[in-house]
């Protein structure tokens, strides 16, 4: 069997899991305005 | 150092989280863990730019020199990319922590790929995605536990399985962990199970999506009906078409809001038999466990309906987005240890495999009920 999670490693992780929520949301959010707001003109794929 | 590593053991890479390393955690400043992230962020985008590389390579070879090469996406070069350095070289512990960091780029993008989305379609798409994944829930979730006794699994083990095929894989197992009380080896092995399920489905889903000739919004659907991980079911979804893709971010998403019921009436069940603790504040637990990038995802999409941004600024949002993925698929093969996946021994795996098997026949069925009803 594989090695368990450390409990650490999972409580950690939970926390910092809902910051990714956030972040994720916060950098959207920004660089929807800067586009918005022709900071950022083009972007390419 | 994680001690682990310490001993020498391969360990699986941290699964749908941001870890920062355990012994800096209070020591370090904000700064330090940020630059902790760093080189596995940019192994992140090395190899996900290396896939867009080779997709740009085979269409040069092809069309310039008429040189036979592999018409592979790169959605698919960026996981094969992934999957051949995690499982031939054994990456450094410093680059750990900024590979987790590919859930991150994943949650981006779907927020990102909002702008692609009117709300009417938004209502339309989630409202049929909503009734398809009630009924998905009912039957994945008995299945999972009638499998589950049947093969002797532990209780716990099963309703962890159960959470995880029917809600949204790595997630939904994590969030479930603490609130049913859970053995952290179960935990363990019900992760693994998910995860070499979803490796299976990226490679079986489009080949059987092209078989049955399906659509783009039809296989979208049914491929974010049946895929566990968010992460697998974005890239099962991209690799048979952009529609596909977002169409499959759209029904998983709707499927991971049911987290918080779900996780709870597992939680009220165990804690009915003494088993684990009791929630004192359900609302709270609700939101909590609530995966809030999807408030992001509605919230780009109602900007994009209310005229906020011009065609071209829409263009470049969706633009963004795939960059975003692009970290995110490499992650997806990054983390991927072939090795876990079949150390787990056979009775959770063929239990997922079966029960997986189940959901997937059965949301099949559902998406061609519903897209015939909807040509009627």
């Amino acid at each position: 069997m594989a090695a368990p999670l450390k409990e650490t490693r999972i409580n950690q992780s939970r926390k910092l899991a809902f910051n990714a929520d956030v972040v994720a949301i916060t950098i959207a959010l920004a660089l929807a305005a800067l586009i918005r707001l022709n900071v950022i003109h083009h972007i390419g794929w | 150092m994680d001690s682990s590593a310490a001993s020498g053991k391969r360990t699986r890479l941290p699964t749908q989280t941001i870890p920062v390393p355990s012994d800096r955690t209070h020591a370090a400043s904000r700064q330090r863990q940020l630059l902790a992230l760093l080189p596995g962020i940019l192994l992140l985008f090395a190899v996900g730019l290396a896939g867009k590389g080779m997709e740009w390579l085979g269409f040069w070879l092809r069309s310039a020199h008429h040189i036979y090469f592999p018409q592979i996406e790169y959605v698919l070069w960026a996981i094969l990319l992934g999957l051949a350095v995690a499982n031939t070289v054994r990456l450094p512990e410093i680059v750990r922590p900024g590979l987790a960091t590919y859930e991150l780029w994943l949650k981006l993008g779907i927020v990102l790929v909002g702008a692609k989305f009117l709300l009417g379609d938004l209502l339309h798409l989630g409202g049929l995605s909503l009734l398809l994944v009630a009924i998905e829930l009912v039957m994945s979730l008995s299945v999972m536990t009638l499998l589950g006794r049947i093969f002797g699994l532990k209780p716990k083990l099963t309703s962890l399985l159960a959470i995880g095929s029917s809600i949204c894989g790595v997630t939904a197992i994590m969030a479930a962990q603490g609130a049913i009380d859970s053995e952290e080896q179960d935990t363990s092995t019900a992760i693994a199970a998910i995860l070499t399920l979803g490796a299976l489905a990226l490679f079986t889903f489009p080949a059987i999506g092209h078989a049955l000739h399906m659509g783009q919004q039809s296989y979208g659907i049914w491929t974010g009906l049946a895929v566990d991980n968010t992460a697998e079911a974005t890239v099962t979804g991209a690799l048979y078409g952009d529609l596909a893709g977002r169409v499959a971010i759209l029904a998983k998403t709707a499927r991971s809001s049911f987290i918080g019921f779900v996780v709870l009436g597992y939680a009220v069940y165990w804690a009915s038999r003494g088993q684990a603790k009791h929630v004192q504040h359900k609302a709270l637990f609700l939101w909590q466990k609530f995966p809030k990038f999807i408030l992001g995802f509605v919230a780009i999409s109602v900007l994009a309906t209310a005229g906020f941004f011009s065609r071209s600024q829409l263009g470049s949002l969706s633009n963004l987005s795939k960059w975003a993925f692009l970290p995110a698929f490499a992650g997806v093969g990054l983390r991927t240890q072939l090795r876990d996946l079949l150390d787990q021994g056979w009775r959770p795996i063929l239990t997922g495999v079966l029960g997986e098997i189940f959901i997937a026949l059965v949301t099949l069925g559902l998406v061609f009920a519903a897209t015939h009803g909807a040509r009627q």
